[in-house]
């Protein structure tokens, strides 16, 4: 319970942190904000600021998230992770997989996420509102937090998987996550930045969001029984071998 | 520009307002804009969907904010259809 393969936990977290970059919510705040920008005229030097500002403001929760978890858990289990919490946890895997699968979208046309409507229409709101990339930064903060409900999994998993590391692994799987969850928000800036209208982004995340709902829901499931398999069966096998 | 026509806003929770076409004309050249539209286009497309949303609204008491979008989404169809597919859309991204 206590160390494990390097690269099967980097593995981890890498399909962790790909399930976390096919969550769509910050992909489409981003997509607002730039649309309202967009239609207020604003120089292109200032959209990049904002669109840089908010992936900054997403990174940043994203790394402080997995972070605080991390330290959480690192207290909770100082030497070694009980097995029936590694089994919890891929029980929390199985479940959110199932829900993404069920709830991640809701069915009508374009990209409506399961979030309650008060709650998108806030994000909504303030993307309209937000001017600075100060205050852009402050709505990536905010839009990792409102899909917590989801994301929550694949953070919980790559902070227990984390906490086994040697510290300067531990410092690579933290960037290595939070690098590989901006990579959508990365490609959209870069597509607002080089010119692409909105209306191709939209339209390719609406005909693709079946099959992003169908992926992330089973990457989440595969995720969970791989960790089983991985953390719970042979380290308990290995347990009873010893004995 | 405000018309003597009641706008019932969505889902009714929010109080009817007077039809106002210059906020309609607003929001279908943010649309324009968005898609990267010259300006120039944008205005006229602008104009020319506002002015035709205002020929059928002038008949009515009272319309809905929702039949009001869809109108305009369907006249900015014909001028700019990745404008209108962006419109259309708006409230559907998130």
């Amino acid at each position: 319970m206590g160390n494990f393969d390097t690269n099967s936990s980097l593995a981890i977290i890498v399909l962790a942190a790909l399930i976390h970059a096919s969550f769509q919510a910050s992909v489409s705040v981003l997509t607002l904000l730039s649309g309202h920008a967009l239609g207020k005229k604003t120089a292109h030097t200032r959209l990049l600021r904002l669109t840089g500002g908010f992936i900054g403001g997403v990174g940043v929760m994203s790394l402080l998230l997995l972070s605080g978890v991390a330290f959480i858990l690192s207290q909770l289990y100082p030497t070694s992770t009980p097995l029936t919490f590694w089994a919890a946890c891929c029980g929390a895997l199985g479940g959110v997989g199932i829900s993404v699968w069920l709830f991640y979208y809701r069915e009508k046309r374009g990209t409506s996420l399961w979030l309650p409507r008060s709650l998108a229409d806030y994000l909504n709101a303030r993307s309209k509102a937000t001017k600075q990339a100060a205050e852009a930064f402050g709505l990536g903060l905010t839009s990792v937090l409102s899909e917590l409900l989801f994301v929550f999994a694949p953070v919980l998993i790559t902070a227990l998987v984390l906490i086994r590391l040697e510290p300067e692994l531990q410092l690579l799987g933290l960037l290595l996550y939070t690098g590989i969850s901006l990579l959508p928000l990365l490609i959209v800036g870069a597509l607002i930045g080089g010119g692409h209208t909105l209306a191709q982004i939209q339209r390719w995340r609406e005909s693709n969001k079946q099959f992003l709902q169908f992926a992330a829901g089973t990457a989440l499931l595969v995720l969970g029984l791989y960790v089983y398999v991985d953390r719970v069966i042979i380290t308990g096998i290995n347990t009873l071998g010893v004995r | 520009m405000a018309l003597a026509v009641d706008v019932v806003k969505r889902s009714g929770r929010r109080p009817t307002e007077s039809f106002d076409a210059d906020k309609l004309l607003r929001s279908i050249r943010a649309a324009c804009l968005s898609v990267r539209s010259p300006e120039g286009e944008a205005e006229s497309t602008a104009a020319a969907v506002t002015n035709a949303v205002i020929l059928w609204v002038e008949t009515k008491p009272a319309v809905t904010s929702h039949d009001l979008r869809r109108l305009a989404g369907a006249h900015l169809e014909r001028y700019h259809p990745e404008a209108a597919y962006f419109y259309q859309q708006h409230r559907a991204i998130i």
